[in-house]
């Protein structure tokens, strides 16, 4: 459906088998996490002694970002999916600093959305490219006509770091841990189950152009690879339980990366598994965390534990969705890692090794933080008892995770039905368990018995995983990050500082650099017989005394005793150019002028009379002051040569635009109108006069928001 | 712009002057497609007509006589028509502010004003003026009258 046809920009959605997984996704979590705020919202908002209307503008913008993350899913054009893009960074951006008060909630989506929305400009970037190469914007056109080449490695590189970004993937990670800041619904839906997801869905959906060059393809590994290790290693090292959780994500997702880069079918048919075992048994582990901390009054888990006996059904549900993600059988979680221990053997031991230590990586972390708050002594007991709903969301997604793991047919329909789309060639899933010693069993093996030994022996890995978050904290992006906003915010300051110290200041920062850019144009350009000096008859006479009485009035004003008497002659220039129009046989633009010199005259002296004596009187004295002698006059003389000889080369030169007028006049009758002027003003140039209108209604919401009562004294 | 200073024969001369200024600017404004003239310099013509009370009375008794409180207000109903002037044409699927009736049909006439959409155009515009224009001036006589406080 066309949307806007002159910028080649379609409304173009379609359900395929990528739109279909991550809308399923969406909705589903999305049904689930807006039961459990349905319980959780009224005790978070009477915790912080907030009306319980504060909660309808987050189901609201819940809701809205549920619509973008479908329309972002089923978005075929690339204009269209980078506004859904945007979209859910901005509904993403309330929805963390949903609890307005904390500086903590503000800096992090603040940060969030610059991070994510500087890196949505790249893709952008990318669109534009392939669209100037290619030209359409639509992405099945583009699939069929792109060919292997420089612009579409960068093209694809763009909007894969665009997606990675997103996806919170190394070196750009450190916005989702502090995201964390987000109310715990917030954090199950958006940072681990959809806005993350945004990521490598497109990845997904622009597969065809990332996987025509091996070096993406290659760069999508590390990226991958050393995501798994930091967020792994730094989850072993978290002790709250949100931020534990986050880490988590990061390192989930690269596995998603990983395997969109190994490439190949088994690769986009694993990745899309993953994705969907994944968001669903983290959002059940977010919910838990949130549970748990409603209950406990406790964030951490070393305050935490032997809650199981208090909370049976709590821990069941997150223990189901803990084997998820750790791919014990039964559940649909263990296929996901099949899978990847598939694609990994194709491309060799180092791969297959490599996935085999993540998976021990995560089994371990993620037993850390089951047992942690389950198991062993009670540490805080739950002291408050847990509504039904916010526990049956969570058994709910447990409960999906294991008709998964018993029947994952379904599931593999959809992954292979994603892959599809990505690859643009048939792709199957084939899962099952297979109780025989394949290679794929003996990895996950030695993964459960290798991260079974890890969590078993916390000492040999304490040391080592907290040198590393220290490095990261000292060196890490998130510092790069603080200091260039805040090196920004500085050179912010003093450009202002240089540029904008008092109004003459401001006029002199705009005049001398055009004066000087009108010289050096003239320098450059040829200027043989650019410059006429026409003949002056005696009709004339009049025009050329209005001209020099202008003139005097013009130069009058740099001479004035006070303010009051500056104005009056601005006024005298203004009359004066209105009557040189009037003479020069202009109606329409003398009225005009006469007018709007009038009420401006009118509204500057109003101003003035607000202005306190004292202040310009000082003002008065410090123009006279010797440094300033010079430098007024020398920037007002190096302007007025530059404008005197635009104009006068401008006007030598017979005009182009005469065959312009000519047409207005010309359609000025079938346009109904008499008068020409008034024919362009509403009708010709009819856009223009809206955006002068626009201009002035805003300069009026300026002037009563600055004078408003009050403000002066 | 207190009382004292302005004389009885300003203010007779204001009042008497309101009502011809205001017709003026109507007819500059329904003449704008015969002649000279067009919705902008109509507006600026009644709000000059406006501020002219405003002199002569001072803010308050101005408002309260001639109801003036809700002119600014008038600038964004201004603004809100010539946007839908402007947008309308979208909604039937033609370029922004296409106009109707299209070159070369006839055009309602009512006396010498013709019923056209840029006609209206002018008319919003007008509006918006008037609305602007005694915004600025209601915003610095209130700031004013807090800085005499």
């Amino acid at each position: 459906m066309p949307w806007a046809p002159a910028l080649d920009l379609r409304l173009a959605l379609t359900l395929d088998g990528l739109g279909a997984l991550y809308s399923l996704l969406a909705a589903g979590v999305g049904l689930a996490v807006l039961a459990y705020s349905a319980a959780y919202l009224p005790r978070h908002l009477a915790h912080q002694a907030r009306p319980a209307r504060a909660g309808l503008p987050f189901y609201g913008l819940l809701v809205l970002f549920m619509a973008s993350m479908i329309g972002l899913a089923t978005a075929q054009d690339l204009i269209l999916l980078f506004v859904f893009w945007d979209l859910t960074a901005i509904a993403s951006y309330f929805l963390i600093a949903y609890d307005r008060r904390e500086a903590d909630a503000r800096w992090a989506a603040l940060m969030a959305l610059i991070v994510t929305g500087v890196s949505a400009v790249l893709l952008l970037i990318g669109a534009l490219m392939l669209y100037s190469e290619y030209g359409t914007f639509a992405l099945p056109e583009l699939f069929e006509r792109v060919e292997p080449g420089t612009t579409l490695t960068v093209a694809a590189a763009l909007m894969a770091v665009a997606a990675l970004v997103k996806s919170a993937q190394a070196p750009l990670h450190f916005w989702l841990p502090r995201a964390m800041a987000a109310p715990t619904p917030v954090s199950a839906y958006l940072h681990s189950a959809a806005m993350v997801a945004a990521g490598v869905l497109l990845i997904g959906r622009v597969y065809p152009f990332v996987a025509s060059s091996g070096l993406l393809l290659d760069g999508l590994v590390v990226v991958g690879a050393v995501s798994i290790v930091v967020g792994g290693v730094l989850a072993l090292t978290r002790d709250d339980l949100k931020q534990l959780l986050a880490y988590s994500t990061i390192s989930q997702y690269g596995y998603v990366v990983l395997m969109y880069g190994l490439g190949g079918a088994a690769g986009a048919v694993a990745a899309s598994f993953y994705v969907i075992a994944h968001a669903l048994a983290k959002s059940a582990l977010f919910l838990t965390a949130g549970a748990v901390t409603e209950a406990t009054g406790a964030r951490e888990l070393s305050r935490l534990g032997g809650l199981a006996r208090r909370l049976p059904l709590l821990a069941v549900a997150s223990g189901i969705a803990v084997a998820s993600i750790v791919a014990l059988p039964l559940t649909a979680g263990f296929f996901g890692d099949e899978l990847l221990f598939k694609a990994a053997l194709e491309h060799g031991w180092a791969a297959a090794l490599g996935a085999v230590a993540a998976a021990a990586l995560t089994f371990a972390y993620l037993a850390r933080f089951w047992v942690g708050i389950f198991l062993g002594p009670l540490r805080s007991a739950a002291e408050t008892r847990l509504p039904a709903l916010m526990v049956v969301p969570i058994a709910a997604l447990a409960a999906v995770l294991v008709v998964g793991g018993v029947w994952p047919a379904p599931f593999a329909e959809l992954a292979g039905a994603a892959a599809e789309s990505s690859l643009l060639a048939p792709a199957t899933a084939s899962v099952a368990y297979h109780l025989d010693l394949r290679d794929e069993n003996l990895m996950a093996l030695a993964a459960w018995s290798v991260g079974a030994a890890l969590v078993a022996a916390p000492a040999l890995w304490r040391a080592p995983a907290a040198a590393l978050a220290a490095l990261g904290e000292r060196l890490g992006p998130e510092r790069v990050y603080g200091r260039s906003l805040w090196a920004l915010n500085r050179l912010s300051d003093r450009i202002h500082d240089i540029e904008v110290r008092d109004l003459r200041t401001r006029v002199a920062a705009v005049l001398l650099p055009g004066g000087v850019l009108v010289a050096l144009g003239f320098a450059v350009t040829p200027t043989e017989g650019a410059y006429e000096v026409g003949t002056v008859t005696v009709d004339d006479l009049v025009l050329v005394l209005l001209l020099a009485f202008v003139g005097a009035a013009a130069v009058a004003t740099t001479r004035p005793r006070n303010q009051f008497v500056l104005v009056l002659t601005l006024a005298v220039v203004g009359f004066g150019l209105a009557a040189v129009y009037a003479v020069a046989g202009a109606a329409d633009v003398a009225l005009v002028a006469v007018l709007v010199e009038t009420v401006l005259a009118l509204l500057f002296l109003g101003v003035f009379a607000l202005l306190p004596r004292e202040a310009l009187r000082r003002e008065q004295t410090l123009a006279e002051r010797p440094s300033r002698r010079w430098r007024d006059p020398l920037i007002a003389t190096v302007a007025g040569i530059g404008a005197f000889v635009l104009v006068w080369g401008a006007l030598s030169r017979p005009a182009p635009e005469a065959s312009v007028a000519e047409d207005h006049i010309r359609l000025a009758d079938d346009a109904h109108a008499k008068d020409v002027v008034t024919a362009i003003i509403a009708d010709f140039r009819g856009l223009d006069t809206l955006g002068e209108v626009t201009v002035v209604a805003v300069a009026l919401l300026g002037v009563v928001a600055l004078l408003r009562r009050g403000r002066l004294t | 712009m207190s009382d004292s200073s302005v004389t009885v024969l300003t203010q007779m001369t204001a009042r008497l002057l309101l009502a011809p200024i205001l017709v003026i600017s109507v007819a500059v404004l329904v003449n704008g497609y015969a002649s000279v003239g067009d919705g902008f310099s109509a507006g600026v013509i009644a709000s000059l007509g406006l501020l002219l009370q405003y002199v002569s009375f001072g803010r308050e008794r101005s408002d309260r006589l001639l109801r003036l409180r809700l002119v600014p207000a008038a600038a964004f109903a201004g603004l809100l028509g010539a946007l839908a002037v402007a947008l309308v044409p979208l909604l039937r699927g033609e370029p922004i502010l296409t106009h109707w009736p299209p070159p070369g049909s006839d055009a309602i006439y009512v006396g010498s004003l013709e019923l056209i959409t840029a006609v209206a155009f002018d008319v919003t515009v007008y509006v918006l003026v008037v609305g602007c224009v005694v915004g600025f001036a209601r915003a610095i006589a209130r700031a004013g009258e807090g800085v005499a406080r």
